[in-house]
């Protein structure tokens, strides 16, 4: 990722001590100061110096003069001369004179030749006695600043020197000081900083100080506690489902690797529930999200309660829950336990006062704790769920051989159905529509197949969902579409413009709102008329999506095209659907056709919904019917129309068109693969 | 130290007087011309008058002068009579102890000043034994020395170009009597003389060497001012003559175009004045000496001189060119054996009047060549 020689141009920038920051702020201030304090200082005293050596001659001056003044007045010049002389003791005085008062010098002194004199005073000196006063002469001194120079120069190398100690002395200090009482807590909080970035955990800072490096690492443990209790917390949440506060999928794999990893014994077995509740969306449609929720946590708890200390529950989301038992005897246990579980959860509840029973499915795996691949069992375990949500909804599905086989299976469909349609191995089939009284045949019904190259031919029942779960609904469906445009072509050209093609429409394409085009656009290009088309739709394509799945038929009806309900009597059944929806057509489920004529329910049932039809005005098909008597019981019902295996299979268009040809009585008979179930069933 | 001589003379002292024993306690130096003359004229008289002088010297040295003092005062023996000299002021505890002691003092010379004059008052009052004092009018004697310079200076018209006849005084120091005395004589005369200026009052010690400096010194700072120096006025004869060194040195030629005058009646002075160089020499003071021993004599003899006064001041004279030859060889041989100091006792009667002129000592005077009448 990053080489050496990137490593050096990005090198962080040198880090710059703060310590030795305040000691470059401050130590040559302070020096500064220092060295112009002394040397202002020591000017002064320098000038006061000169002052008191200028006024000390001076007086000098002016006391010699007065010593002197009788002797020169009374022409003592020998006195004259040794009272001058005695001022010479002054090493400052470089040479002194004596003048009289006629300006001839009286006595003259001149101490060291090599002193230089830079200054000179002169004083008068005067004599007076009882009666006169009188000018007697002058006192000259030539005197020198050496010795105030010199000592001058020797203090100010000495306040240097004591300067320089001192600042050494000040940075020494600072630099101890500021490691004691910056350095230090610095460290330690960088310490403990570091030791938090590298594993994670918030460790405190060990600073004992009361100053403000101690507010500050007590304020920073305080937040390391906070960051502390945070991550915890956000550990926690990542781990948890915040609904129901049980353990996520996240800890599912962690526990699967745990148990993989610590089991006792690797023959143990571990019983994987994958627990799914039924028609949990229809809880949460009827009685809102909120209901939905505290459904999810009453089940939560039940789980919770359900189980042993050693088993883990968890909800991996939405009404999805696992529940793991690390140990059980065989797979009958297993079962027995997962049973348990269901029972548990099928205990009624209230929600907004009305008593619910709510209902689960689970898929069962279990394997031994050594098994490699342990970390499958959720996908195993969701094998058999998916079995049991398909199969047998509220009960527990075991996972066996077949039902993997089952899977693998599905699997290898899924993953085929891309080649499928490249490869056009979908093949549409027709099976006819007759009208009861004339037995003529008033349409077809286009069934889709897939002639698999391995597995063969493949009905509806078991690929459609996949094509459902792949997305490849719309493409099926103009598939379809297209081959039953085709197929009303050559009705036409066979001589049979009359026979109408019902397709069925999944739920999704009633949201589709290019369908209508599409239908139009796919009519044009075959010089069919839609109103040749009929489109079959199931009332769970009506529940979901009630507008768009309204506006989508009335386009389609604008068309020409004709509206069936299918399968109707096994679902909602809705009465207000049959009135609101622009449909044509109803299709009676099998289901009550097969017990006709003895069912006398049945007949009941299906009489009313005749009824109901002649009604709304609404043309009634009824579907399966296999015997005679049950086409007569329809007839006599008032059902119009009929559709079934005693009339004809299913059978590739080619093979309808042939029996179409030869068709003469109500008994005729078309080999076809004897394959149900038949679409939408 | 000085022993006096006893030399009894006869028929000068009364038949009942008896013995006097003096004591002088000498303030000047061994060799000192006037002292030593003072000391001599005081045995000389001694001798003629029947008593007995003792002479010790102090070497000028004020200390030893108290010292010799006290111990004559200490002695078991005491004397009649302790002459003393207040030179320095150092006399008074002299004095003092000698009023303990019960020894009569006369002071020579020098006598009480300033703060002990008003302490002790006059003689015979506070301190009985304090019979008085002799001395000079040397202020007078400073005055005509003086005078004699002006004299001469204005004949030579010696005056200064701002027309002022300058004159240099030199005293012997500022302190003592004598000196403070002839000293205020000078400047007696000179006030007078509104064309006369001293220029400067310079103290030489009383010494010859210092006045030869001083004068030096002063004849350069004339010459310097343009001053014309007309005349030296010196308080003493050593001191005048050494203003005459001075003089020649500078090359003046002194009784030419300069007069230089002096006091003591020196020998050398009496030499310089032969020889025209010193105007004058005032003095003869130094008899002083011999005069004391008359007054003590008097005393003892009951004739007191205090009857004029306790204080006897004695002129003095002035020896020039013109009277040279009559006391030039009495000082020049200190033959003081040829004064008759008993022809200048007080008369009966007549106690404490005295004639000490330099009149009556030429006519007291034996002629040198024997005893005098």
């Amino acid at each position: 990722m990053t080489g050496p020689d990137r490593d050096v141009q990005a090198a962080p920038p040198r880090l710059r001590s703060v310590v030795r920051a305040m000691i470059w702020a401050t130590v040559p201030v302070l020096l500064l100061v220092q060295l112009l304090a002394s040397a202002g200082v020591e000017a002064s005293s320098f000038w006061s110096q000169i002052r008191q050596l200028d006024a000390r001659i001076a007086r000098t001056a002016e006391s010699r003069g007065e010593l002197i003044a009788e002797p020169l007045w009374k022409m003592r010049y020998d006195q004259v001369t040794s009272v001058l002389n005695e001022i010479m003791h002054d090493e400052t005085i470089a040479a002194a004179a004596v003048y009289d008062d006629t300006g001839v010098a009286i006595a003259r002194v001149v101490a060291r030749p090599s002193v230089q004199a830079v200054a000179e005073i002169s004083r008068p000196i005067n004599y007076s006695n009882g009666n006169i006063t009188v000018q007697a002469g002058r006192i000259a001194i030539a005197y020198s600043y050496a010795t105030v120079y010199a000592d001058t120069g020797s203090r100010l190398l000495l306040l240097l020197v004591v300067g320089l100690l001192a600042t050494f002395a000040t940075m020494v200090a600072m630099r101890i000081s500021a490691n004691i009482f910056i350095g230090k807590p610095l460290a330690a909080i960088m310490s403990a900083i570091q030791r938090s970035k590298q594993d994670g955990r918030a460790y405190p800072a060990d600073i004992g100080s009361s100053n403000e490096f101690g507010q500050l690492a007590r304020a920073f443990n305080a937040m390391q506690d906070t960051t502390s209790g945070a991550l915890d917390r956000l550990g926690h949440m990542a781990a948890h489902d915040p609904l129901t506060g049980l353990p996520n999928r996240r800890s599912l794999s962690e526990r699967l690797a745990d148990l993989s990893g610590a089991a006792g014994s690797p023959d143990s077995l571990i019983a994987f529930c994958f627990i799914d509740l039924d028609d949990f969306k229809g809880i949460n449609d009827t009685f809102g999200h909120d209901a939905g929720d505290k459904l999810l946590v009453h089940i939560s708890e039940r789980l919770r309660e359900a189980i042993e200390p050693q088993d883990w529950v968890a909800r991996l989301g939405g009404d999805e829950f696992v529940v793991i038992r690390p140990e059980v005897s065989n797979e009958a246990t297993a079962q027995a336990f997962a049973r348990q579980l269901l029972d548990a959860i099928s205990e009624p509840i209230r929600l907004h006062d009305k008593q619910v029973v709510p209902r689960a499915s689970i898929g069962l795996a279990v394997r031994r704790a050594g098994d490699p691949e342990l970390s499958h069992l959720p996908a195993l375990a969701d094998i058999a769920l998916y079995h049991a949500k398909s199969k047998a909804p509220g009960t527990v599905a075991v996972l066996d051989e077949a039902l993997q086989r089952d899977y693998r299976r599905r699997r290898d469909l899924e993953l085929a159905i891309p080649t499928g349609f490249a490869e056009g191995q979908f093949e549409v089939w027709y099976q006819s529509l007759v009208d009861l009284e004339s037995h003529a045949v008033a349409g077809l019904e286009a069934l889709i197949r897939w002639r698999h190259p391995e597995h063969g031919l493949i009905g509806p029942g078991e690929f459609l969902p996949l094509i459902e779960r792949s997305g490849n609904n719309a493409r099926l469906t103009r598939y379809v579409l297209t081959d039953a445009c085709r197929a009303l072509q050559r009705l036409a050209a066979a001589g049979k413009p009359q026979i109408r093609i019902a397709i069925n429409l999944p739920p999704s394409e009633l949201a589709d709102h290019s369908l209508a085009a599409e239908l139009r656009a796919t009519c044009l290009r075959f010089g069919v008329a839609a109103s040749m088309l009929e489109l079959e739709i199931t009332e769970g394509s009506l529940i979901n999506n009630i507008a768009s799945a309204s506006e989508t038929l009335h386009r389609l009806r604008r068309l020409g095209a004709t509206i069936a309900l299918d399968d109707f009597g096994t679902g909602y059944s809705s009465l207000a659907h049959l009135r609101r929806f622009p449909l044509d057509k109803v299709k009676i489920d099998k289901a009550f056709i097969s017990e006709i004529p003895d069912s006398a329910e049945d007949k009941a049932i299906v009489g009313i919904i005749a009824s109901l039809a002649g009604t709304l005005g609404l043309t009634l098909v009824a579907e399966g019917i296999e015997r005679p008597e049950q086409a007569q019981a329809m007839r006599e019902m008032g059902v119009r129309f009929g559709q079934g295996y005693l009339y004809q299979r299913p059978q590739p268009l080619e093979a309808v068109l042939q029996w179409l040809e030869g068709q003469r009585g109500s008994d005729s008979r078309v080999d076809s693969p004897s394959i149900a179930p038949e679409f939408a069933a | 130290m000085a022993c006096g001589i006893l030399m009894p003379l006869g028929g000068a002292v009364a038949a009942d007087a008896r013995r006097l024993d003096i004591v002088f306690v000498n303030p000047g130096k061994t060799g000192e011309v006037y002292w030593d003359m003072v000391a001599q004229t005081m045995q000389a008289a001694g001798r003629k008058l029947d008593a007995h002088v003792e002479v010790l010297t102090s070497e000028r040295n004020y200390r030893t002068m108290q010292e010799l003092g006290l111990g004559v005062l200490a002695r078991p023996d005491k004397p009649d009579f302790l002459i003393l000299s207040n030179e320095e002021s150092a006399a008074v505890p002299v004095l003092e102890a000698a009023e303990a002691a019960g020894v009569k003092t006369l002071l020579l010379s020098n006598t009480l000043i300033g703060e002990d004059a008003v302490r002790l008052g006059p003689p015979r009052q506070k301190l009985k034994t304090w019979l008085g004092d002799i001395t000079t009018d040397l202020q007078t004697a400073g005055a005509r020395m003086a005078n004699a310079l002006i004299s001469v200076a204005r004949a030579e018209k010696w005056q200064s170009p701002d027309g002022k006849i300058h004159i240099l005084g030199i005293g012997g120091d500022e302190i003592t009597p004598a000196s403070i005395a002839r000293n205020a004589g000078l400047k007696l005369a000179v006030d007078a003389a509104p064309d006369v200026v001293v220029d400067r009052m310079l103290f030489a010690n009383w010494t010859q060497s210092e006045a030869e400096q001083v004068t030096t010194n002063y004849l350069s700072w004339a010459s310097r001012k343009e001053i014309r120096p007309a005349g030296i006025w010196a308080g003493n004869d050593p001191m005048a003559l050494g203003a005459l060194r001075a003089v020649t040195a500078a090359g003046l030629m002194p009784g030419r175009n300069i007069e230089v005058v002096g006091l003591n009646w020196s020998e050398d002075a009496l030499r310089e004045i032969r020889a025209g160089r010193l105007l004058l020499t005032d003095g003869g003071h130094f008899l002083l000496g011999g005069w004391s021993i008359v007054l003590l004599r008097d005393y003892a003899d009951g004739c007191d001189f205090a009857a004029v006064s306790p204080r006897v001041e004695v002129k003095t004279s002035a020896i020039t060119r013109d009277n040279l030859a009559s006391v030039g060889d009495l000082i020049k041989t200190r033959g003081f054996d040829r004064i008759d100091f008993s022809r200048f006792r007080a008369k009966a009667g007549r106690c404490g009047q005295y004639d000490f002129s330099v009149n009556a000592l030429i006519s007291s005077l034996a002629r040198p060549d024997g005893l005098g009448d």
